[in-house]
């Protein structure tokens, strides 16, 4: 995984997220790196966005150029292409597909054991487990 | 290391170091610390960033590497020389005022129809 994930996500997740905040906005990429916190990643490995971003690139997906900067070195502004945007549908497709397995699984598991989660802490079962006598 | 090895790794650390320093996330970075950043084995990378600093690209002071001037233009400019063929528009890629950016619905339908196009 290039950054580190604060949850569970999906592999690869970071390729997805990259571009839903590209299609967003063009960005630079300390943006990005505080940007994707927001998405579960605790945004402590930039090599690992940098990283993502050039295989974006390469893939076609985003673009990037030069933007002048009066402070400082020129920095790298991203934009997602055509071919992103396409990517980043099939993507959420698919994450859209896995999110109904997971809650599926999800739901039978809270037959036996309430998950202490963000805003629904304290919840009871709804069943109790079947006792074996 | 072949010539060909070391021109491709100088590249590639010129140009993260320049995008590390122009995001504001490393001016002086470790050695340990621009392995990391292009997830290399660190004892593979340091004999080339000695080699670059020998060559003028890097200032090195112990194990913290800087870029020189010559190496900053080189960074930069290798790095849109690298991607200077990607940064047009390709085929299939519409203009800034297509349609499709008028909102999120439109471009989801604009993606389907592309889709069974194919």
């Amino acid at each position: 995984m290039p950054t580190e994930p604060t949850a569970a996500l999906p592999k690869n997740f970071l390729r997805p997220c990259l571009l839903l905040l590209l299609r967003e906005e063009p960005a630079h990429g300390y943006d990005l790196l505080e940007r994707v916190q927001s998405l579960g990643f605790n945004g402590s490995d930039p090599g690992g966005l940098y990283r993502a971003l050039r295989t974006l690139e390469r893939e076609r997906l985003v673009r990037s150029a030069w933007e002048p900067s009066e402070s400082g070195p020129d920095r790298r502004i991203y934009e997602i292409t055509r071919a992103g945007m396409e990517e980043l549908h099939r993507s959420a497709k698919a994450i859209a597909a896995g999110h109904e397995t997971v809650a599926a699984f999800l739901g039978r598991y809270e037959e036996f054991v309430a998950l202490s989660r963000r805003g629904t802490s304290g919840q009871q079962p709804k069943r109790k487990r079947a006792q074996v006598s | 290391m072949s010539e060909l090895e070391a021109l491709r790794v100088r590249d590639e650390v010129l140009q993260a170091m320049y995008w590390m320093r122009s995001e504001g996330l490393a001016e002086r970075p470790a050695a340990s610390e621009l392995a990391g950043f292009l997830a290399v084995p660190a004892q593979t990378l340091g004999p080339f960033l000695i080699r670059f600093a020998e060559e003028g690209y890097l200032d090195r002071d112990e194990d913290r590497f800087s870029l020189t001037q010559m190496g900053e233009e080189r960074g930069k400019h290798s790095f849109a020389d690298e991607f200077a063929d990607l940064t047009r528009p390709t085929h299939g890629e519409c203009d800034e005022d297509c349609w499709c950016h008028s909102s999120p619905d439109e471009a989801a339908r604009c993606l389907e129809e592309r889709a069974h196009a194919h």
